[in-house]
């Protein structure tokens, strides 16, 4: 199951963005149910603050991956986790880039 | 690495906007290779680290009993030297491990206080089974040389490879049986030489799990 342009485009849109490939590459490499810190993810990402969360809301609106934000203030922690429905996407986006690949 | 990433991207979109599926797959592979290094743990500095700590730990001792005879156990000199060497390689791992999980959080780093468990509780063992074995009246050979030295290899590898074997993960795997093959089979060195041939191998081994995490980095 993959996101709504991902029947026309053999390569799910909402990957095939190098900004979005690299978080959700990154996020895959941690074992299953575990999240990443907005502060972490961003140094290993090198995007900026902004630019991170407009690329994360559109993962999370797709449900590729769950934001949870957990205190108040300075002690607030915002952590990003990769969903089953992400992992998926990202294996089914891996086989057809490997596809389109063999086919060049 | 910030000016890294922008240039990934900038060299990785065509000028029409298109993302080629060749610069795509090469982002991932680098991305996720790039990752995996950053979670990666213990890491190939950690395990040279560990190296240096266990042949310089148990070179200690070797070195103070070597030539007794009867076998006395290790001086009161090489228990402090050995257990700073431990307490180096305690500490390494604790930064390392602090670098790889930084910013994780979730169920694996749960998992991983429980993991400590039977790994704490099988070298405790160790201690416990020398108390008994010394008021059983065995040798000081038995008690204070190959117990102590093979003693912590054999159970922690066994623990290890029990719980690598569930995961499926073949390179500790192969690392926990080495420590295991390692702790018997440098029992046969006599309650002196196991210090040694102890030593020897386990830093032999580390530096192999070093080389190997190193080779599997450039895959």
């Amino acid at each position: 199951m993959t996101g709504a342009g991902a029947q026309a485009d053999p390569l799910d849109p909402l990957i095939h963005v190098p900004a979005r490939l690299r978080i959700v590459a990154t996020l895959a490499a941690l074992p299953g149910g575990d999240a990443l810190s907005f502060t972490r993810m961003q140094k290993m990402i090198g995007l900026t603050p902004g630019n991170l969360i407009t690329h994360l809301r559109k993962l999370e609106d797709a449900g590729y991956l769950s934001i949870e934000k957990t205190g108040n203030g300075v002690a607030s922690r915002t952590s990003v986790a990769l969903s089953h429905r992400g992992r998926a996407a990202l294996d089914t986006y891996t086989a057809a880039l490997r596809d389109v690949l063999t086919g060049l | 690495m910030k000016e890294e990433h922008d240039m990934d991207e900038r060299t990785t979109v065509a000028e029409d906007g298109e993302f080629d599926p060749r610069a795509a797959a090469k982002l991932l592979e680098q991305t996720s290779r790039r990752a995996q290094r950053q979670f990666e743990f213990p890491s190939p500095l950690l395990s040279l680290i560990q190296a240096a700590a266990v042949l310089a730990a148990y070179g200690a001792v070797w070195l103070s009993v070597r030539g007794q005879n009867p076998y006395s156990g290790p001086s009161g000199a090489a228990l402090p030297e050995l257990y700073a060497f431990v307490a180096v390689a305690a500490v390494a791992v604790g930064l390392d491990g602090r670098r790889a999980r930084a910013g994780v959080s979730g169920r694996s780093s749960r998992q991983a206080w429980m993991r400590a468990i039977p790994f704490t509780a099988a070298f405790l063992a160790v201690y416990v089974l020398m108390g008994a074995l010394l008021y059983d009246g065995f040798s000081h050979a038995i008690v204070y040389g190959i117990v102590p030295a093979a003693g912590p290899l054999i159970v922690v590898g066994a623990a290890a490879a029990g719980y690598a074997a569930a995961r499926e993960d073949w390179q500790v795997l192969s690392f926990a049986i080495g420590l295991v093959a390692i702790g018997a089979g440098s029992a046969f060195a006599g309650p002196a030489g196991v210090w040694g041939f102890a030593g020897v191998g386990c830093c032999a081994l580390l530096v192999c799990r070093a080389i190997v995490q190193v080779w599997l980095r450039r895959g």
